[in-house]
């Protein structure tokens, strides 16, 4: 590694392969898997650019959507990871403390007054989400921040956005309301080039942030005392990856709606994986894509010829896992 | 109600709280006029008293008894039961957020609703309550359970997180079957926000039974929820029977709540907000404050209702969405106090 070495967990980096490796199985068989089967030839000439009798299945209608639902994964994965490691609490991943609710009624609000552009739309789904988690931040401090009044008053807000978000649909006309009603529970439905664009640019453009969060990861798991004697300025290393996580959360429901439980469920996947102190964020971002890509596959083809939105598989995965954490845990009753 | 509280040292004068409770029932008086008075067509409330008491056949009269009455009634009676249930649930649970929307058994009752709609063919009130109860039960059950687990046992913090999962999962399920059933949404999506809007005499006829069971169950509790406010131990000390205390004040919680979601769908909050109001006004005793939420629940639930129908002319906003805006800071005013966040 020569000069610019660091310490590399040798588990980190086989369970990183493992899941790349995964990662592409299950995009495959995504992209083989539908109303028609394709056979993996035929579906690695459509990727490569090759001609082929199934460009229009695989090129138009998979691949696109495949590519949204592994981003949307991804960005859930490390927003969750983020959030996470600066609370020190599995609980307070976006889509409990109402983030990814604050990001949906302000796009569904957005919907409803007639803004469709694809190109405004994740603007305000992030000044939902940061709008949403400072009001949570706000309200939840008082001389200091304790995780289970952070995590009670975040689950207020959440059920106050949600119902905003219903009052903008009742407002909305029935095609509006039917249309955000699957996007509110998080759907890949119809997702195509440009979104996958959008969200992939927007994505590139916070990958040195991302970068800059994953060194910075190590100092916030530190306790106060030694990362201050160290020089870290830890309240504005905090906030910073906190504002990465939710811009991050928020660009991924702006796109694809609350996809429910992903980003606490990639991190904590990752995490007993690696089995590293610390949340790690390359795993998270792969366990997300897995996790999203797989459940739009299930979506997709488990009450065929209906479609089911992704996010209730998510939820239905994840809910469960929710209450084990709460039965399970030591620290949730108590102080954090 | 009529006998003096034993506790009288550490409660207020029962001249006061008779003037309390007068005073509530003026505010549910004004509450009521108020909903029957204003809408898309106002009307002057010497017209409602005119019509309500001599009848009529002006366009005033008519809307006034067709339309606004059994949607007042319906406010009334579903403000009530939810208020009851909350209060009831906070003694039972000993727990400040306990509320049926929080802990998810406003949402079991209402995915039992939508499961029986989709696939049982059920379109009658009187047939999917029965639903209602079973799914309030059952997620009541379950979020106690849950919660209960673990070290501390059941604390604010894991009985809201509980809800919160329960939550999701049966909106999960409620959303499977709707998307399956698309013809069902437009139906749907105005009773799941909880709204009193475009009920009908009906309604009242069949709600009001369920309704008067799940008071009596509550009420009969009264004097055990006031000993279990002391603590377990103290209750137990004083010869009350918890588990019983307990469990028929749980199952009046249960069918309250699944009445107020089968006539109106689940309003949030108003289990939340009102038992607060109600204790800081009359305090701890629960033969006086399970009449004061019931008569706060009401104004509540009427006062959004009325400012929802205004508030967006000449769309209505359901009365559910404004009782959650209402409700919040109540939620996070009560977490802020420390005693609760512990």
């Amino acid at each position: 590694m020569g000069k610019a070495s660091f310490l590399v967990h040798r588990r980190s980096v086989w369970v990183t392969g493992i899941l790349a490796l995964l990662l592409a199985a299950t995009t495959l068989a995504y992209l083989c898997v539908g109303e028609s089967f394709v056979p993996p030839t035929e579906v690695l000439k459509v990727v490569l650019g090759q001609p082929s009798p199934d460009e229009l299945v695989v090129g138009t209608l998979r691949l696109p959507r495949m590519v949204v639902g592994l981003l949307v994964g991804a960005a859930f994965g490390v927003a969750g990871a983020l959030i996470q490691t600066v609370a020190r609490n599995p609980l307070a991943s976006p889509d409990i403390i109402g983030i990814s609710q604050g990001a949906s009624a302000l796009t569904v609000g957005a919907l409803t007054f007639g803004v469709t552009s694809y190109a405004v739309l994740p603007y305000v789904s992030i000044a939902g989400g940061v709008a949403a988690a400072a009001l949570v931040y706000v309200f939840a401090w008082r001389g200091g921040l304790q995780a289970t009044r952070f995590v009670l008053i975040g689950i207020g807000f959440a059920i106050a956005l949600r119902s905003v978000t219903t009052l903008f649909m009742t407002k909305g006309d029935y095609l509006v309301a039917q249309q955000a009603q699957i996007w509110m529970t998080g759907s890949l439905n119809g997702r195509s080039w440009p979104e996958a664009e959008l969200l992939g640019s927007t994505l590139l453009i916070l990958l040195p942030a991302v970068a800059w969060a994953a060194r910075a990861q190590r100092t916030v798991t530190m306790d106060d005392d030694t990362a201050t004697g160290l020089g870290v300025r830890l309240g504005r290393v905090r906030l910073g990856l906190v504002l990465l996580g939710v811009v991050l959360a928020s660009v991924a429901t702006g796109t694809a709606g609350p996809v429910d439980f992903v980003a606490l469920l990639a991190p904590q996947v990752a995490r007993r994986m690696t089995r590293t102190a610390q949340i790690p964020l390359v795993s998270s971002a792969l366990t997300g894509a897995v996790i999203v890509v797989l459940a739009d596959l299930l979506a997709r083809r488990l009450f065929s010829p209906t479609e089911l939105p992704v996010g209730v598989l998510t939820a239905a995965v994840g809910a469960p896992y929710l209450i084990w954490l709460i039965v399970r845990s030591r620290t949730v009753g108590g102080k954090s | 109600m009529a006998a003096a509280p034993p506790a009288a040292a550490r409660s207020k004068p029962v001249a006061r709280r008779i003037a309390l409770t007068g005073a509530a029932v003026a505010a549910l008086a004004v509450a009521v006029l108020l909903s029957l008075a204003v809408g898309a067509r106002a009307i002057a409330p010497t017209a409602v008293l005119d019509a309500l008491l001599h009848g009529g056949q002006s366009d005033a009269a008519q809307v006034v008894r067709e339309l606004r009455v059994p949607r007042t009634v319906i406010g009334l009676m579903v403000g009530a039961a939810l208020a009851l249930a909350g209060t009831a649930l906070q003694g039972i649970t000993r727990n400040p957020i306990g509320d049926p929307s929080l802990l998810g058994i406003s949402q079991g009752a209402s995915a039992a609703v939508v499961l029986a709609i989709a696939f049982a063919g059920v379109h009658e009130l009187t047939g999917y309550v029965w639903f209602a109860f079973a799914g309030a039960g059952l997620a009541s059950v379950a979020v106690y359970a849950i919660a209960a687990r673990g070290r501390g046992g059941a604390t604010p913090v894991k009985l809201a997180l509980g809800g919160a999962a329960i939550n999701a999962l049966l909106v999960s399920v409620t959303m499977a079957v709707l998307t399956t059933k698309a013809a069902a949404l437009d139906e749907f999506r105005f009773w799941q926000v909880g709204s009193v809007a475009g009920r009908d005499a009906e309604v009242v006829a069949q709600t009001w039974p369920f309704l008067l069971v799940g008071v009596v169950l509550v009420v009969s509790v009264a004097r055990g929820l006031d000993a279990l406010a002391l603590g377990e131990d103290v209750a137990k000390g004083l010869g009350q029977n918890v588990a019983t205390v307990r469990v028929v004040g749980g199952l009046g919680a249960t069918v309250l709540t699944g009445v107020g979601v089968a006539a109106a769908g689940p309003i949030a909050f108003v289990g939340l907000a009102v038992p607060h109001i109600a204790r800081a006004i009359v305090g701890g005793d629960h033969r006086w404050l399970l009449p004061m939420a019931a008569l706060i629940g009401p104004v509540m639930l009427l006062v959004s209702d009325t400012v929802g129908r205004v508030i967006f002319p000449p769309s209505e906003v359901p009365a559910g969405v404004m009782t959650a805006l209402i409700g919040v800071p109540f939620l996070v005013t009560l977490v802020r106090r420390k005693a609760v966040a512990a």
